[in-house]
Protein backbone atom coordinates (compact mmCIF):
# COMPACT_ATOMS: atom_id res chain seq x y z
CA UNK A 1 0.00 0.00 0.00
CA UNK A 2 1.61 3.27 -1.05
CA UNK A 3 1.67 5.99 1.54
CA UNK A 4 2.21 9.64 0.84
CA UNK A 5 4.77 11.18 3.10
CA UNK A 6 4.38 14.25 5.26
CA UNK A 7 5.55 16.73 2.62
CA UNK A 8 3.37 15.11 -0.11
CA UNK A 9 6.24 14.93 -2.53
CA UNK A 10 8.44 11.95 -1.74
CA UNK A 11 7.16 8.55 -2.82
CA UNK A 12 6.59 7.59 0.82
CA UNK A 13 6.95 4.28 2.54
CA UNK A 14 5.57 0.95 1.54
CA UNK A 15 3.59 -0.46 4.44
CA UNK A 16 2.84 -4.08 5.19
CA UNK A 17 0.20 -5.47 7.50
CA UNK A 18 1.57 -7.92 10.06
CA UNK A 19 0.12 -9.69 13.04
CA UNK A 20 1.32 -6.89 15.23
CA UNK A 21 -0.08 -4.14 13.05
CA UNK A 22 1.17 -2.09 10.11
CA UNK A 23 4.88 -1.94 9.59
CA UNK A 24 7.21 -0.24 7.12
CA UNK A 25 8.48 -2.68 4.57
CA UNK A 26 12.10 -1.55 4.86
CA UNK A 27 12.11 -2.35 8.57
CA UNK A 28 10.52 -5.71 8.00
CA UNK A 29 13.17 -6.53 5.45
CA UNK A 30 15.85 -5.63 7.92
CA UNK A 31 14.17 -7.59 10.73
CA UNK A 32 13.52 -10.52 8.47
CA UNK A 33 17.21 -10.79 7.97
CA UNK A 34 17.54 -10.96 11.70
CA UNK A 35 14.85 -13.57 12.05
CA UNK A 36 16.60 -15.59 9.42
CA UNK A 37 19.82 -15.23 11.27
CA UNK A 38 18.34 -16.51 14.49
CA UNK A 39 17.39 -19.68 12.78
CA UNK A 40 20.79 -19.87 11.22
CA UNK A 41 22.41 -20.22 14.55
CA UNK A 42 20.54 -23.44 14.98
CA UNK A 43 21.07 -24.72 11.49
CA UNK A 44 23.60 -22.99 9.41
CA UNK A 45 22.21 -24.49 6.25
CA UNK A 46 18.96 -22.65 6.43
CA UNK A 47 20.81 -19.40 5.74
CA UNK A 48 21.11 -19.95 2.07
CA UNK A 49 17.76 -21.63 1.79
CA UNK A 50 16.12 -18.78 3.59
CA UNK A 51 17.71 -16.11 1.43
CA UNK A 52 16.80 -17.89 -1.75
CA UNK A 53 13.26 -18.24 -0.63
CA UNK A 54 13.05 -14.60 0.15
CA UNK A 55 14.31 -13.59 -3.25
CA UNK A 56 11.95 -15.85 -5.09
CA UNK A 57 8.86 -14.66 -3.27
CA UNK A 58 7.03 -11.71 -4.69
CA UNK A 59 5.92 -8.91 -2.49
CA UNK A 60 2.29 -9.98 -2.88
CA UNK A 61 2.54 -12.81 -0.45
CA UNK A 62 4.93 -11.03 1.80
CA UNK A 63 2.33 -11.06 4.54
CA UNK A 64 2.20 -14.80 4.56
CA UNK A 65 5.92 -15.18 4.84
CA UNK A 66 6.01 -12.69 7.60
CA UNK A 67 3.24 -14.26 9.60
CA UNK A 68 4.52 -17.80 9.29
CA UNK A 69 7.93 -16.61 10.22
CA UNK A 70 6.55 -14.82 13.21
CA UNK A 71 4.93 -18.03 14.35
CA UNK A 72 8.09 -20.00 13.85
CA UNK A 73 9.90 -17.36 15.71
CA UNK A 74 7.53 -17.39 18.64
CA UNK A 75 7.47 -21.13 18.86
CA UNK A 76 11.17 -21.57 19.00
CA UNK A 77 12.08 -18.41 20.81
CA UNK A 78 13.30 -20.37 23.79
CA UNK A 79 16.07 -21.87 21.74
CA UNK A 80 17.55 -18.52 20.95
CA UNK A 81 19.19 -18.05 24.27
CA UNK A 82 22.66 -18.33 22.80
CA UNK A 83 24.10 -14.83 22.83
CA UNK A 84 24.66 -13.86 19.26
CA UNK A 85 28.11 -12.44 19.47
CA UNK A 86 29.28 -14.59 16.64
CA UNK A 87 27.74 -12.24 14.14
CA UNK A 88 30.90 -10.71 12.84
CA UNK A 89 32.40 -13.94 11.71
CA UNK A 90 29.09 -15.39 10.60
CA UNK A 91 28.10 -12.35 8.65
CA UNK A 92 31.34 -12.36 6.75
CA UNK A 93 30.65 -15.97 6.07
CA UNK A 94 27.11 -15.56 4.93
CA UNK A 95 27.05 -12.00 3.67
CA UNK A 96 24.17 -11.15 6.03
CA UNK A 97 23.83 -7.65 7.43
CA UNK A 98 24.33 -7.04 11.14
CA UNK A 99 21.68 -5.07 13.02
CA UNK A 100 22.56 -1.39 12.79
CA UNK A 101 20.78 1.92 12.54
CA UNK A 102 21.80 5.12 10.83
CA UNK A 103 21.08 8.21 12.81
CA UNK A 104 21.07 11.98 12.45
CA UNK A 105 23.27 13.09 15.28
CA UNK A 106 22.18 16.65 15.89
CA UNK A 107 18.49 16.15 16.47
CA UNK A 108 16.85 19.48 15.67
CA UNK A 109 13.12 20.09 15.52
CA UNK A 110 13.11 19.77 11.75
CA UNK A 111 14.65 16.35 11.52
CA UNK A 112 13.24 14.96 14.77
CA UNK A 113 10.65 13.05 12.77
CA UNK A 114 13.33 11.06 11.01
CA UNK A 115 14.92 9.67 14.16
CA UNK A 116 12.21 7.27 15.21
CA UNK A 117 12.75 5.35 18.44
CA UNK A 118 10.57 2.42 17.43
CA UNK A 119 12.47 2.03 14.17
CA UNK A 120 15.83 2.18 15.93
CA UNK A 121 14.79 -0.38 18.54
CA UNK A 122 13.71 -2.72 15.78
CA UNK A 123 16.69 -2.16 13.55
CA UNK A 124 19.08 -2.73 16.43
CA UNK A 125 17.27 -5.95 17.20
CA UNK A 126 16.71 -5.14 20.88
CA UNK A 127 14.15 -7.86 21.18
CA UNK A 128 16.58 -10.71 20.70
CA UNK A 129 19.48 -8.81 22.26
CA UNK A 130 17.63 -9.26 25.55
CA UNK A 131 18.73 -12.89 25.53
CA UNK A 132 22.38 -11.94 25.55
CA UNK A 133 23.62 -11.64 29.14
CA UNK A 134 26.19 -9.07 28.09
CA UNK A 135 23.56 -6.72 26.71
CA UNK A 136 20.72 -7.47 29.13
CA UNK A 137 21.56 -4.78 31.70
CA UNK A 138 21.99 -2.04 29.13
CA UNK A 139 18.58 -2.79 27.71
CA UNK A 140 16.98 -2.96 31.15
CA UNK A 141 18.41 0.44 32.05
CA UNK A 142 17.04 1.86 28.83
CA UNK A 143 13.61 0.33 29.49
CA UNK A 144 13.70 1.68 33.03
CA UNK A 145 14.39 5.21 31.79
CA UNK A 146 11.71 4.96 29.15
CA UNK A 147 9.02 3.63 31.45
CA UNK A 148 9.68 5.89 34.40
CA UNK A 149 10.09 9.19 32.60
CA UNK A 150 9.18 9.01 28.95
CA UNK A 151 6.28 6.63 28.47
CA UNK A 152 3.82 9.49 28.07
CA UNK A 153 5.80 11.10 25.28
CA UNK A 154 6.30 7.92 23.24
CA UNK A 155 4.30 7.26 20.11
CA UNK A 156 1.84 4.40 20.18
CA UNK A 157 4.13 2.42 17.92
CA UNK A 158 7.14 2.96 20.17
CA UNK A 159 5.05 1.95 23.18
CA UNK A 160 4.14 -1.28 21.46
CA UNK A 161 7.78 -2.04 20.68
CA UNK A 162 8.65 -1.21 24.27
CA UNK A 163 6.08 -3.61 25.69
CA UNK A 164 7.24 -6.33 23.31
CA UNK A 165 10.79 -5.92 24.58
CA UNK A 166 9.62 -6.09 28.20
CA UNK A 167 7.76 -9.29 27.39
CA UNK A 168 11.00 -10.67 26.01
CA UNK A 169 12.78 -9.63 29.22
CA UNK A 170 10.15 -11.54 31.21
CA UNK A 171 10.72 -14.66 29.11
CA UNK A 172 14.47 -14.39 29.53
CA UNK A 173 14.19 -13.92 33.30
CA UNK A 174 11.81 -16.85 33.59
CA UNK A 175 14.11 -19.06 31.58
CA UNK A 176 17.38 -18.10 33.25
CA UNK A 177 15.95 -17.58 36.76
CA UNK A 178 18.26 -14.62 37.04
CA UNK A 179 17.70 -10.88 37.41
CA UNK A 180 14.14 -11.27 38.64
CA UNK A 181 14.58 -8.06 40.62
CA UNK A 182 15.03 -6.20 37.34
CA UNK A 183 11.78 -7.51 35.97
CA UNK A 184 9.97 -6.74 39.24
CA UNK A 185 11.37 -3.24 39.17
CA UNK A 186 10.25 -2.66 35.58
CA UNK A 187 6.79 -4.04 36.29
CA UNK A 188 6.48 -1.87 39.39
CA UNK A 189 7.31 1.22 37.36
CA UNK A 190 4.89 0.14 34.68
CA UNK A 191 2.08 -0.35 37.18
CA UNK A 192 2.41 3.23 38.39
CA UNK A 193 2.14 4.59 34.87
CA UNK A 194 -0.75 2.36 33.88
CA UNK A 195 -2.74 3.24 36.99
CA UNK A 196 -2.76 6.91 36.14
CA UNK A 197 -3.69 6.35 32.48
CA UNK A 198 -6.59 8.53 31.45
CA UNK A 199 -7.90 10.32 28.40
CA UNK A 200 -5.21 12.30 26.72
CA UNK A 201 -1.88 10.76 27.50
CA UNK A 202 -0.66 8.04 27.80
CA UNK A 203 -4.03 6.74 26.65
CA UNK A 204 -4.15 7.67 22.98
CA UNK A 205 -6.03 5.21 20.87
CA UNK A 206 -8.31 3.05 23.02
CA UNK A 207 -7.78 0.00 20.85
CA UNK A 208 -4.03 0.35 21.00
CA UNK A 209 -4.14 0.89 24.74
CA UNK A 210 -6.21 -2.27 25.17
CA UNK A 211 -3.57 -4.14 23.20
CA UNK A 212 -0.94 -2.73 25.52
CA UNK A 213 -2.94 -3.84 28.56
CA UNK A 214 -3.15 -7.34 27.11
CA UNK A 215 0.60 -7.41 26.67
CA UNK A 216 1.11 -6.12 30.20
CA UNK A 217 -1.18 -8.85 31.53
CA UNK A 218 0.76 -11.45 29.60
CA UNK A 219 4.00 -10.14 31.09
CA UNK A 220 2.53 -10.29 34.59
CA UNK A 221 1.43 -13.87 33.97
CA UNK A 222 4.95 -14.84 32.94
CA UNK A 223 6.39 -13.04 35.96
CA UNK A 224 3.97 -14.69 38.37
CA UNK A 225 4.81 -18.14 37.07
CA UNK A 226 8.54 -17.75 37.70
CA UNK A 227 9.57 -20.19 40.36
CA UNK A 228 13.05 -21.04 41.49
CA UNK A 229 14.11 -24.60 40.81
CA UNK A 230 15.78 -26.28 43.69
CA UNK A 231 18.67 -28.58 42.79
CA UNK A 232 18.19 -32.20 43.78
CA UNK A 233 19.78 -33.51 46.97
CA UNK A 234 21.79 -36.01 44.96
CA UNK A 235 23.66 -33.42 42.91
CA UNK A 236 27.19 -33.46 44.27
CA UNK A 237 28.90 -31.36 45.43
CA UNK A 238 26.40 -28.88 46.89
CA UNK A 239 27.09 -25.21 47.45
CA UNK A 240 27.34 -25.89 51.18
CA UNK A 241 30.21 -28.28 50.53
CA UNK A 242 32.43 -25.71 48.86
CA UNK A 243 35.40 -24.60 50.95
CA UNK A 244 35.24 -21.06 52.35
CA UNK A 245 37.90 -19.78 49.95
CA UNK A 246 35.65 -20.63 46.99
CA UNK A 247 32.57 -19.05 48.57
CA UNK A 248 34.68 -15.95 49.26
CA UNK A 249 35.67 -15.83 45.57
CA UNK A 250 31.98 -15.80 44.66
CA UNK A 251 31.18 -13.04 47.16
CA UNK A 252 34.09 -10.96 45.87
CA UNK A 253 32.31 -10.84 42.54
CA UNK A 254 29.16 -9.21 43.87
CA UNK A 255 29.15 -5.48 43.17
CA UNK A 256 26.12 -4.47 45.23
CA UNK A 257 25.99 -4.20 49.02
CA UNK A 258 22.38 -5.39 49.04
CA UNK A 259 23.41 -8.67 47.43
CA UNK A 260 26.13 -9.08 50.04
CA UNK A 261 23.74 -8.37 52.90
CA UNK A 262 21.13 -10.76 51.59
CA UNK A 263 23.75 -13.48 51.07
CA UNK A 264 24.84 -12.96 54.66
CA UNK A 265 21.27 -13.49 55.82
CA UNK A 266 20.91 -16.67 53.81
CA UNK A 267 23.71 -18.70 55.30
CA UNK A 268 25.95 -18.49 58.37
CA UNK A 269 29.14 -19.18 56.42
CA UNK A 270 28.45 -16.30 54.05
CA UNK A 271 27.54 -14.07 56.99
CA UNK A 272 30.98 -14.69 58.46
CA UNK A 273 32.71 -14.02 55.13
CA UNK A 274 30.76 -10.83 54.47
CA UNK A 275 32.09 -9.49 57.77
CA UNK A 276 35.62 -9.65 56.40
CA UNK A 277 37.26 -6.31 55.64
CA UNK A 278 38.61 -7.46 52.29
CA UNK A 279 35.18 -7.80 50.67
CA UNK A 280 34.18 -4.23 51.56
CA UNK A 281 37.60 -2.82 50.73
CA UNK A 282 37.44 -4.28 47.23
CA UNK A 283 33.88 -3.08 46.87
CA UNK A 284 35.09 0.45 47.65
CA UNK A 285 37.95 0.14 45.20
CA UNK A 286 35.53 -0.95 42.49
CA UNK A 287 33.00 1.82 42.92
CA UNK A 288 35.18 4.78 43.90
CA UNK A 289 38.44 6.36 42.78
CA UNK A 290 41.49 6.23 45.09
CA UNK A 291 41.13 9.98 45.60
CA UNK A 292 37.54 9.75 46.74
CA UNK A 293 38.44 6.97 49.15
CA UNK A 294 41.42 8.85 50.49
CA UNK A 295 39.54 12.06 51.13
CA UNK A 296 36.82 10.11 52.94
CA UNK A 297 39.36 8.28 55.12
CA UNK A 298 41.13 11.54 55.92
CA UNK A 299 37.97 13.40 56.79
CA UNK A 300 36.98 10.81 59.41
CA UNK A 301 40.09 9.06 60.70
CA UNK A 302 38.12 7.04 63.24
CA UNK A 303 36.61 4.93 60.48
CA UNK A 304 39.90 4.23 58.71
CA UNK A 305 39.61 0.48 59.22
CA UNK A 306 35.87 -0.01 58.91
CA UNK A 307 35.53 -0.46 55.17
CA UNK A 308 31.86 -1.26 55.40
CA UNK A 309 31.17 2.12 56.98
CA UNK A 310 33.46 3.86 54.50
CA UNK A 311 31.61 2.19 51.66
CA UNK A 312 28.21 3.36 52.84
CA UNK A 313 29.47 6.90 53.40
CA UNK A 314 31.04 7.01 49.94
CA UNK A 315 27.91 5.53 48.40
CA UNK A 316 25.73 8.28 49.81
CA UNK A 317 28.26 10.88 48.78
CA UNK A 318 29.08 9.86 45.20
CA UNK A 319 26.61 7.19 44.14
CA UNK A 320 27.58 3.80 42.71
CA UNK A 321 29.43 3.13 39.51
CA UNK A 322 27.28 2.06 36.61
CA UNK A 323 28.77 -0.36 34.14
CA UNK A 324 27.63 -2.43 31.24
CA UNK A 325 29.44 -5.35 29.68
CA UNK A 326 28.36 -4.07 26.31
CA UNK A 327 26.95 -0.80 25.05
CA UNK A 328 25.54 0.51 21.81
CA UNK A 329 28.32 2.25 19.88
CA UNK A 330 28.24 5.12 17.43
CA UNK A 331 30.48 4.93 14.37
CA UNK A 332 31.70 8.41 13.56
CA UNK A 333 32.39 7.52 9.93
CA UNK A 334 28.92 6.56 8.89
CA UNK A 335 26.87 7.86 11.84
CA UNK A 336 25.57 4.49 12.56
CA UNK A 337 24.48 2.95 15.87
CA UNK A 338 25.42 -0.67 16.38
CA UNK A 339 26.21 -3.33 18.99
CA UNK A 340 29.89 -3.47 19.79
CA UNK A 341 30.29 -7.23 19.63
CA UNK A 342 28.36 -7.58 16.39
CA UNK A 343 29.88 -4.77 14.39
CA UNK A 344 28.24 -3.02 11.44
CA UNK A 345 28.73 -2.60 7.72
CA UNK A 346 30.83 0.58 7.67
CA UNK A 347 31.28 2.80 4.60
CA UNK A 348 34.93 3.09 5.56
CA UNK A 349 35.37 -0.60 4.77
CA UNK A 350 33.88 -0.40 1.30
CA UNK A 351 35.05 2.98 0.05
CA UNK A 352 38.80 3.11 -0.76
CA UNK A 353 38.82 6.94 -0.81
CA UNK A 354 37.41 7.03 2.64
CA UNK A 355 39.94 4.50 3.84
CA UNK A 356 42.81 6.68 2.64
CA UNK A 357 41.43 9.62 4.56
CA UNK A 358 41.27 7.53 7.69
CA UNK A 359 44.87 6.42 7.58
CA UNK A 360 46.16 9.12 9.88
CA UNK A 361 43.17 9.16 12.21
CA UNK A 362 43.26 7.52 15.61
CA UNK A 363 41.25 4.35 15.13
CA UNK A 364 40.24 4.22 18.77
CA UNK A 365 38.24 7.41 18.57
CA UNK A 366 36.12 6.21 15.67
CA UNK A 367 33.61 4.38 17.82
CA UNK A 368 31.92 6.14 20.69
CA UNK A 369 30.13 4.13 23.38
CA UNK A 370 26.62 5.46 23.96
CA UNK A 371 25.28 5.17 27.52
CA UNK A 372 21.50 4.64 27.86
CA UNK A 373 20.79 8.30 28.69
CA UNK A 374 22.72 9.47 25.63
CA UNK A 375 20.94 6.93 23.45
CA UNK A 376 17.59 8.52 24.25
CA UNK A 377 18.91 12.00 23.43
CA UNK A 378 19.17 11.01 19.76
CA UNK A 379 15.41 10.71 19.75
CA UNK A 380 14.82 13.98 21.60
CA UNK A 381 13.77 12.00 24.67
CA UNK B 1 55.44 -28.90 21.14
CA UNK B 2 56.05 -30.91 24.28
CA UNK B 3 53.21 -33.07 25.49
CA UNK B 4 52.59 -33.91 29.10
CA UNK B 5 50.43 -36.58 30.65
CA UNK B 6 47.86 -35.77 33.29
CA UNK B 7 46.25 -38.46 35.38
CA UNK B 8 42.82 -37.90 36.89
CA UNK B 9 41.75 -39.18 40.31
CA UNK B 10 40.05 -42.19 38.72
CA UNK B 11 43.16 -43.19 36.81
CA UNK B 12 42.44 -41.94 33.31
CA UNK B 13 45.46 -40.39 31.57
CA UNK B 14 45.15 -37.37 29.28
CA UNK B 15 47.89 -36.28 26.93
CA UNK B 16 47.93 -32.50 26.76
CA UNK B 17 50.06 -29.90 25.05
CA UNK B 18 52.18 -28.16 27.68
CA UNK B 19 51.14 -24.78 26.24
CA UNK B 20 47.56 -25.63 27.14
CA UNK B 21 48.28 -27.27 30.48
CA UNK B 22 50.29 -24.29 31.70
CA UNK B 23 47.05 -22.34 32.10
CA UNK B 24 47.11 -24.14 35.42
CA UNK B 25 49.73 -22.54 37.64
CA UNK B 26 49.77 -25.69 39.76
CA UNK B 27 50.74 -27.89 36.81
CA UNK B 28 53.13 -25.27 35.44
CA UNK B 29 55.15 -25.01 38.67
CA UNK B 30 55.03 -28.75 39.17
CA UNK B 31 56.47 -29.40 35.73
CA UNK B 32 59.07 -26.65 36.04
CA UNK B 33 60.15 -27.77 39.50
CA UNK B 34 60.45 -31.38 38.44
CA UNK B 35 62.15 -30.37 35.19
CA UNK B 36 60.23 -32.80 33.02
CA UNK B 37 61.71 -33.25 29.55
CA UNK B 38 60.00 -33.83 26.23
CA UNK B 39 60.69 -37.50 26.09
CA UNK B 40 59.84 -38.16 29.71
CA UNK B 41 57.25 -40.79 30.37
CA UNK B 42 56.48 -39.11 33.70
CA UNK B 43 52.80 -38.73 34.52
CA UNK B 44 51.48 -35.78 36.53
CA UNK B 45 48.92 -37.08 39.02
CA UNK B 46 45.95 -34.85 39.85
CA UNK B 47 44.29 -36.64 42.77
CA UNK B 48 41.62 -33.97 43.29
CA UNK B 49 40.11 -33.95 39.81
CA UNK B 50 38.06 -36.71 38.23
CA UNK B 51 38.18 -37.62 34.54
CA UNK B 52 34.92 -35.93 33.55
CA UNK B 53 35.88 -32.61 35.10
CA UNK B 54 39.50 -32.79 33.89
CA UNK B 55 38.19 -33.29 30.38
CA UNK B 56 36.07 -30.14 30.69
CA UNK B 57 38.96 -28.18 32.16
CA UNK B 58 41.18 -29.21 29.26
CA UNK B 59 38.43 -28.23 26.83
CA UNK B 60 38.23 -24.79 28.44
CA UNK B 61 42.00 -24.32 28.50
CA UNK B 62 42.29 -25.37 24.85
CA UNK B 63 39.73 -22.79 23.76
CA UNK B 64 41.39 -20.03 25.79
CA UNK B 65 45.04 -20.91 25.12
CA UNK B 66 45.64 -17.87 22.93
CA UNK B 67 43.86 -15.38 25.17
CA UNK B 68 45.97 -12.34 26.01
CA UNK B 69 46.67 -12.00 29.74
CA UNK B 70 44.16 -9.64 31.39
CA UNK B 71 45.30 -6.03 31.47
CA UNK B 72 46.44 -4.86 34.90
CA UNK B 73 44.80 -1.47 34.60
CA UNK B 74 41.37 -2.96 33.99
CA UNK B 75 40.08 -2.53 37.52
CA UNK B 76 36.81 -4.06 38.46
CA UNK B 77 36.92 -6.70 35.77
CA UNK B 78 36.20 -9.15 38.55
CA UNK B 79 32.93 -7.51 39.49
CA UNK B 80 31.54 -7.20 35.98
CA UNK B 81 29.60 -10.41 36.29
CA UNK B 82 27.68 -10.03 33.03
CA UNK B 83 30.94 -9.86 31.13
CA UNK B 84 31.01 -13.55 30.24
CA UNK B 85 31.80 -14.47 26.65
CA UNK B 86 29.16 -16.41 24.77
CA UNK B 87 31.43 -19.43 24.49
CA UNK B 88 31.98 -19.50 28.24
CA UNK B 89 28.27 -18.99 28.89
CA UNK B 90 27.48 -22.03 26.74
CA UNK B 91 30.31 -23.99 28.27
CA UNK B 92 28.90 -23.36 31.74
CA UNK B 93 25.36 -24.41 30.96
CA UNK B 94 25.76 -27.39 33.26
CA UNK B 95 24.09 -28.62 36.42
CA UNK B 96 25.11 -27.09 39.73
CA UNK B 97 27.16 -30.10 40.78
CA UNK B 98 29.37 -29.82 37.70
CA UNK B 99 29.64 -26.06 38.11
CA UNK B 100 30.86 -26.42 41.69
CA UNK B 101 33.25 -29.21 40.73
CA UNK B 102 34.70 -26.88 38.10
CA UNK B 103 35.18 -24.21 40.78
CA UNK B 104 36.96 -26.73 42.99
CA UNK B 105 39.15 -27.88 40.11
CA UNK B 106 39.97 -24.31 39.01
CA UNK B 107 40.85 -23.47 42.61
CA UNK B 108 43.06 -26.54 43.04
CA UNK B 109 44.74 -26.25 39.64
CA UNK B 110 45.01 -22.46 40.10
CA UNK B 111 43.47 -21.45 36.77
CA UNK B 112 42.50 -17.80 37.28
CA UNK B 113 40.35 -17.37 34.20
CA UNK B 114 38.26 -20.45 34.82
CA UNK B 115 37.79 -19.62 38.50
CA UNK B 116 36.73 -16.11 37.53
CA UNK B 117 34.11 -17.14 35.03
CA UNK B 118 32.65 -19.95 37.18
CA UNK B 119 32.42 -17.69 40.24
CA UNK B 120 30.76 -15.00 38.13
CA UNK B 121 28.19 -17.55 37.03
CA UNK B 122 27.41 -18.40 40.65
CA UNK B 123 27.37 -14.69 41.61
CA UNK B 124 24.79 -14.12 38.86
CA UNK B 125 22.62 -16.76 40.49
CA UNK B 126 22.75 -14.78 43.77
CA UNK B 127 22.14 -11.30 42.37
CA UNK B 128 18.85 -9.68 43.25
CA UNK B 129 17.50 -12.67 45.18
CA UNK B 130 16.11 -12.57 48.71
CA UNK B 131 17.86 -14.67 51.38
CA UNK B 132 15.03 -17.20 51.13
CA UNK B 133 15.44 -17.44 47.35
CA UNK B 134 19.21 -17.80 47.67
CA UNK B 135 18.71 -20.71 50.06
CA UNK B 136 16.32 -22.33 47.64
CA UNK B 137 18.58 -21.82 44.62
CA UNK B 138 21.50 -23.57 46.29
CA UNK B 139 19.58 -25.94 48.54
CA UNK B 140 21.13 -24.33 51.62
CA UNK B 141 19.66 -25.30 54.96
CA UNK B 142 18.71 -22.35 57.11
CA UNK B 143 21.25 -22.34 59.91
CA UNK B 144 19.92 -19.30 61.74
CA UNK B 145 17.77 -19.61 64.86
CA UNK B 146 14.45 -17.81 65.02
CA UNK B 147 15.96 -15.18 67.33
CA UNK B 148 18.81 -14.55 64.90
CA UNK B 149 16.35 -14.24 62.03
CA UNK B 150 14.46 -11.60 64.00
CA UNK B 151 17.67 -9.76 64.65
CA UNK B 152 18.49 -9.90 60.95
CA UNK B 153 15.09 -8.55 60.00
CA UNK B 154 15.55 -5.59 62.31
CA UNK B 155 19.00 -4.92 60.92
CA UNK B 156 17.54 -5.11 57.46
CA UNK B 157 14.94 -2.47 58.16
CA UNK B 158 17.65 -0.27 59.48
CA UNK B 159 19.73 -0.91 56.35
CA UNK B 160 16.89 0.10 54.06
CA UNK B 161 16.58 3.42 55.86
CA UNK B 162 20.19 4.49 55.72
Amino acid sequence: MPFISKDWRSPGEVWVKTEEGWEKKKILECCNFLLGQQNNLLTRYSVTKHCNKEESETSDNWNDIKSTEEKENKGSINHYKRPRTKYTSESQYDGVIQPHCHITIKCTKEIAGFNGLSEALKRLDFRSAVHDARRFHYICKLLDLLISHKLNTLSGCAQRVLFNIIEEVARQVSQSQQNKHMLDHLLGQLREVVECACWGRPLGSTILWEQHLNTINRIHEIADRIEIHQPGDNEEPQFEQLPEECVREVLLRLADHRDLERSAHAWGVMARLVDELRIWRELCQFHFSPRQIQSMVESSPSTSEDWQLIYHKLRKCYGLREEYAEMIQLCRNCRCLFWHSIGHPCIADTDPNFMEKLEDVDKNSLYVPIPPQAFLKFFSL
Amino acid sequence: MPLIKLQSSDGEVFQVDFDIAKASVTIKTMVEDLGLEDDDEEIVPLPNVNAGILKKVIQWATYHKDDPPPADDDEGREKRTDDISSWDADFLKVDQGTLFELILAANYLDIKGLLDVTCKTVANMIKGKTPEEIRKTFNIKNDFTAAEEDQVRKENEWCEEK
